[in-house]
């Protein structure tokens, strides 16, 4: 019964809310309160596994001396936050938003733009035009590149032109095929989770 | 010339750091505002801002705000640049979090924008409203939407009169940098709603298909995206408006002027070699 219920279950809702996107009106308002309801309540569950699985993470790796003090380090500061918000909150003006703005944002902002400085040394490096396919790449990308920046127009007129008709054709072309096997191979999924040949997500 | 050949071929990456570092922040500096090129207004993000203008006072428009600092520098300008214009537009905003991580980043973004003084007349709960966050997909925001998550506004809150579900609400404009919004377009067919992007330049490709199929009324890509929406604000409400958006702009020229121009160099290297060698 441990695993026929959820496969039930997950039959039911499935075809449910499956059949709710192809037919309008198919339940009434108070219904679809039901699902939305206890979609949120699964969400906050999820949150709260989400919480544990890190404390679980942590505490064992201070334990076991592995990575001790990141992990010390790590712990503290997510209690700090906790306390932090619990104390006086998460709006504006508090510490918690205090913390977060001045800490926590250029921390992620840093990061992420640390690509750009790698882009430029790989792009160096390796964007050679060594075949056919290769020279056809690089004179693709460096017209969408320069078409995405004012100059490119002003180097010259048909620069913005066809960037846009590369994004526009060969490009969204190859997407839509992406696109396509991606859906079948979700349809194919839906297909093998509703009638139980998929049990991957039942930890099998 | 062999020597240096040779010494192109083992270019130190610190130079190469030291001269898009130089790229990105000469433009930002105070007192090279000669560098700010005016950015000419694509359709797709055009199609975002008459969008907005079609509609009426009071008219309600949903942002959904799912990115995190880490896409601060592309996708915050956009949020400010169409916040502006809908508070111009005096329509009201319910603005959806689903990055945890952005939440005080957008309160502290919209405090700022309301505390200038053309909308100190903007109130939380009848003007806008923070929704907050909630774990939830969004399916599920389609179908329930008569409350901010907190309760908070449920019935003292103007802003929630006749807005009950998504066909209340007349404009949506997603702003991610992640996939997160292919529900959103999967489900527009269901549902036909209006609903506009804006995301990170990487994602730009993503989403042009279904612009060409319509489940997308607009595309604000990236940097460029939002300064385009900056001027289109600007041209229509106030002159001389210029955003981060069209500051950062210059940088981002210049920083792509200096790739495409060692991708060139990496390239005549590479040949002279291939010569060399026979």
């Amino acid at each position: 019964m441990k695993k026929e219920i959820p496969i039930l279950l997950g039959l039911i809702a499935g075809i449910l809310w499956y059949g709710e996107f192809f037919i309008a009106g198919m339940f009434q308002e108070n219904q679809k309160l039901f699902f939305s309801n206890g979609m949120k309540i699964a969400g906050v569950v999820g949150v709260l596994v989400g919480v544990y699985s890190v404390a679980r993470q942590n505490y064992y790796k201070i334990k076991n001396k592995n990575e001790r003090y990141y992990a010390i380090l790590r712990v503290s500061m997510i209690l700090l936050m906790v306390f932090l918000g619990l104390k006086s909150g998460t709006s504006s003006g508090t510490p918690f938003s205090s913390m977060f703005m001045n800490v926590y944002v250029p921390f992620q902002a840093t990061v992420f733009s640390l690509l750009a400085f790698y882009i430029a040394s790989a792009a160096y490096r390796s964007f050679k035009a060594k075949s056919v396919e290769s020279a056809v790449l690089l004179v693709a990308s460096i017209i969408v590149m320069l078409s995405k920046i004012p100059l490119g127009g002003e180097m010259w007129g048909q620069i913005p032109v066809i960037g846009e008709w590369i994004m526009d054709a060969p490009s969204s072309a190859g997407r839509r095929a992406i696109i396509f096997g991606g859906y079948l191979g979700s349809i194919t999924m839906m297909i093998r989770i509703f009638f139980g040949l998929e049990r991957s997500h039942l930890s099998e | 010339m062999n020597n240096i050949l040779e010494k192109l071929k083992k270019i130190d990456r610190r130079i190469i750091y030291f001269l898009v570092f130089l790229s990105i922040i000469i433009p930002l500096l105070p007192g090279f505002d000669f560098l700010i090129f005016p950015v000419p207004p694509t359709k797709e993000t055009r199609a975002i801002f008459d969008e907005v203008e079609k509609l009426n006072e009071g008219d309600v428009v949903f942002i959904d705000w799912a990115f995190d600092p880490s896409s601060k520098a592309e996708l915050l300008p956009m949020f400010e640049a169409f916040f502006k214009h809908c508070m111009k537009k005096k329509v009201r905003v319910f603005i959806y979090y689903a990055s945890i991580n952005g939440i005080n980043l957008g309160k502290e973004s919209v405090k700022k924008m309301t505390a200038l003084e053309e909308f100190s007349w903007c109130r939380e709960g009848e003007n806008y409203i923070n929704m907050e966050y909630i774990p939830i997909t969004a399916d599920i925001r389609i179908f329930n939407m008569d409350v901010d998550f907190k309760g908070t506004y449920k019935k003292e809150g103007k802003i929630f009169e006749g807005v009950e579900t998504l066909k209340d609400i007349n404009y949506i404009l997603g702003l991610s940098g992640s996939v997160y919004h292919q529900t959103h377009i999967d489900m527009q067919i269901r549902f036909n709603y209006k609903f506009g992007l804006a995301v990170t330049a990487v994602m730009g490709p993503d989403y042009v298909p279904f612009l060409q199929t319509g489940q997308l009324t607009g595309l604000a890509n990236g940097l460029r995206g939002a300064a385009e929406y900056e001027r289109l604000v600007s041209d229509k409400y106030e002159n001389n408006y210029y955003g981060s958006a069209t500051k950062g702009m210059s940088s981002l020229t210049f920083s792509h002027l200096v790739i495409f121009g060692f991708v060139i160099m990496g390239n005549i290297v590479y040949f002279m070699d291939k010569k060399k060698r026979g």
